[in-house]
Parts: structure tokens; C-alpha cells; sequence
């Protein structure tokens, strides 16, 4: 059910985004900014879900407040002339490319863990 | 437990549709713009361009104000030489219209003469003379006169249509007075442009020209005008002697 909600929602999400209005170059910053945000909360709910501590509160928090918050960081970073957005992007990325580690991790061991039962069961089955 | 369930779902379909569709605004707004127009520079490059720009201009201005400098130059050159010519063109003008080169208009006098010898009978301070022996009007009698203008400050004068130059000769021959070579006879009608009232009380004061004449029997009469035409010179001033 969750799975084909999110399914739908990225459908009408494409379907609507096909006519999409541009925006003016100056805020494509900000909005880069806030999707990687949005996106590492994502894989951290991937992992939390794979992890069995997935928190709904904690993960929609998340999602909109860190973009919300990436995006004053700019605004900040702008107004002081400091390339805050950096910071910003390295450490989403950072958080993404570790997410994105477990999760392969999790799904190599139980590939592997299947395998060797599988293995395990063909040999009890020959014995 | 299965309430809250939907509500998860429904939240999570919200947030991915949020996720893609500022996406795709993303997209879109990257792929549309051209990163070299103005409009969508970066400040910092933005900044180096009107530094550029600023030095160009700068430049620029320096040249343009070294050219704007020689056309200033050039143009007052012309208009000092134009300015000149306008005031020789001027002068040239006047001095035609003085020396009786072209015809002329203006406020003067006129003044008629006459030689009628029952007009002094009117004066009784000189005897009457006898019909053959007519008073008649001399060629000094009208150098006087044109004399007495000048000296008044006429511009031009014209007896009988013959204008008065600086050339111009005014003696008798027998009968006639000879102006400019031209015969010419009483009545002479002499013709002022100057001051009219100048003009006129120069010839009529008491004891003046008009008295005297009149007092020798001529019938004189003096009118102003407003506007009087003089014609130009009829002959030829050339030059021979004066080098």
C-alpha cells in the first residue's frame, strides 16, 4: 500500500512536472540544496525501514526540515558570502553515500543468506 | 492501526509527488538557461564583467572626449570664419548702399524747387525782376543744398532721379544743370533718406536754405516722408587712377 502510494504520488509528480513552470535562475541554488536534502531523508527512511526504527513523525520531519532548513543555510551563506551550501551538499552526500552502503550491505547479506540456505537445503536434500 | 496506516501512505504519496515535481522544475529551469545570457550569471562573473565594462567605458569616454574636443575646435574655427564672412558680406552691403550702388528705402525729406518768378512777388524783400530776366535756379544753389543734407546727415541723396555719389559733378551748361552728365531741368525735385527731422530743420531753420531761396524767388517746398525710394547709380564707377 505504501509502495503504491509512493508509485502514484511520483506519477502525478511526473505527469504535473511535465508542465511545470521554470523559475528564475537565482533559485535553482536553493532548490538543488533542499532536493538533496529531501533525497538523503529519504534514503534515511529506506534505512531506518530496513533497520525496523522507522519513525513516520521523525521521517516527515525530516524531510521538510531539512530542506527548509538547507535552504536558509544558503540564504545565510548568501547573505554572508560564504559558500554555505557546500557544507550543505557534502555532508547530505555524505549521509546518502553512507545510507546507500547499508542498504547494499543488507540486501548483499540477505542475498547471501538466502544462497547459503538455499545451498544448505539442496545439500541436506542430496545428503 | 490501519487508520494511521493510510494516513502514512497518503503522506508518503504527498511527499514523493512534492520530491518530483520540484524536480522537475529543477530540470526544467537548468535545462532552459543559457548560462552565458545576463540574466542568469552568477554574481561573481556578473562583477567581472562590469569591471570589464567599466574600464572600457572609461576609456571610451576619454576618447570620445579628445574627439569631442577637435570638433569644438573645428567648429568654431568655421564659425568664427563664417561669422567673419557674415560681417564682410554686411559691410560690403552698406558700403554698396552708400556709395549709391543699389536702390534704397527709408524715411527722409523731399524737397521741390522751383524757379517761378511770380512766386517772389509774394516776398517783397528783393525787387521784382522782369519775365526775360527769370531768376533761374544755379548748380550752386543745389550743391548748397545737397551740401546742407549731408552736413543733416542724409544717407543718400537724388535730384531728378540722378543719384548723388561721390563722384557726382553738379554744374551748368547754358540752360541746363548737368548731374552725373545728365541734363536736368527746373523743377528739381531732390529727394533725402536721413533723419526726417534733422533733415527738415536743417534746410528750415530761419535765416536757412528755404528762406534764402525763397527770399531769391524760388518756390520751395519740403515734405517728409515715411518712405522714400532712391534709385541706384546709373553708370559705371571705375577705377583708373587709384592704385
Amino acid at each position: 500500500m505504501i509502495i503504491l502510494s509512493i508509485i502514484i504520488g511520483c506519477l502525478i509528480g511526473v505527469i504535473l512536472g511535465v508542465f511545470a513552470p521554470t523559475i528564475s535562475y537565482v533559485y535553482t541554488d536553493y532548490l538543488a540544496i533542499s532536493i538533496v536534502a529531501a533525497l538523503d531523508s529519504v534514503f534515511g527512511g529506506i534505512v531506518a525501514t530496513l533497520k525496523n526504527n522507522f519513525n513516520f513523525k521523525v521521517f516527515v520531519s525530516g524531510f521538510f526540515g531539512n530542506a527548509i532548513l538547507s535552504i536558509l543555510l544558503t540564504l545565510l551563506g548568501n547573505k554572508l558570502d560564504v559558500d554555505i551550501y557546500l557544507a550543505a551538499i557534502v555532508v547530505f552526500v555524505g549521509r546518502m553515500f553512507n545510507n546507500l552502503t547499508i542498504i547494499r550491505r543488507h540486501y548483499l547479506e540477505k542475498w547471501e543468506e538466502s544462497k547459503n540456505k538455499n545451498q544448505t537445503k539442496t545439500e541436506e536434500q542430496k545428503n | 492501526m490501519n487508520k494511521s496506516k493510510i494516513i502514512m501512505a497518503v503522506t508518503i504519496g504527498i511527499m514523493s509527488f512534492i520530491m518530483i515535481y520540484v524536480m522537475s522544475i529543477q530540470f526544467k529551469t537548468v535545462n532552459k538557461t543559457d548560462v552565458d545570457e545576463l540574466e542568469y550569471m552568477r554574481e561573481a562573473e556578473l562583477k567581472e564583467m562590469l569591471t570589464n565594462y567599466k574600464e572600457r567605458y572609461a576609456e571610451t569616454e576619454e576618447e570620445l572626449k579628445g574627439v569631442k574636443d577637435k570638433i569644438n575646435e573645428y567648429t568654431q574655427n568655421e564659425k568664427s570664419e563664417e561669422e567673419a564672412l557674415e560681417v564682410l558680406k554686411e559691410e560690403v552691403k552698406e558700403a554698396d548702399m552708400l556709395l549709391g550702388n543699389t536702390d534704397v528705402k527709408g524715411e527722409g525729406v523731399i524737397i521741390k524747387i522751383n524757379s517761378e518768378s511770380n512766386y517772389s512777388a509774394l516776398n517783397n524783400d528783393i525787387p521784382i525782376m522782369d519775365d526775360e530776366e527769370q531768376v533761374e535756379i544755379t548748380h550752386e544753389d543745389l550743391l548748397e543744398v545737397v551740401n546742407e543734407l549731408k552736413l543733416a546727415g542724409a544717407e543718400a541723396i537724388e535730384i531728378n532721379d540722378e543719384r548723388v555719389v561721390t563722384t557726382t559733378d553738379i554744374f551748368d551748361v547754358g540752360n541746363f544743370i548737368l548731374i552725373n552728365g545728365q541734363r536736368t531741368k527746373a523743377p528739381y525735385t531732390i529727394k533725402a533718406i536721413g533723419n526726417q527731422a534733422y533733415l527738415e530743420s536743417a534746410l528750415s531753420v530761419k535765416d536757412g536754405y528755404i528762406d534764402k531761396y525763397r527770399s531769391r524767388g524760388y518756390s520751395v517746398e519740403i515734405s517728409k516722408e515715411k518712405e522714400i525710394v532712391i534709385k541706384k547709380y546709373e553708370g559705371e564707377m571705375t577705377l583708373k587712377y587709384i592704385k
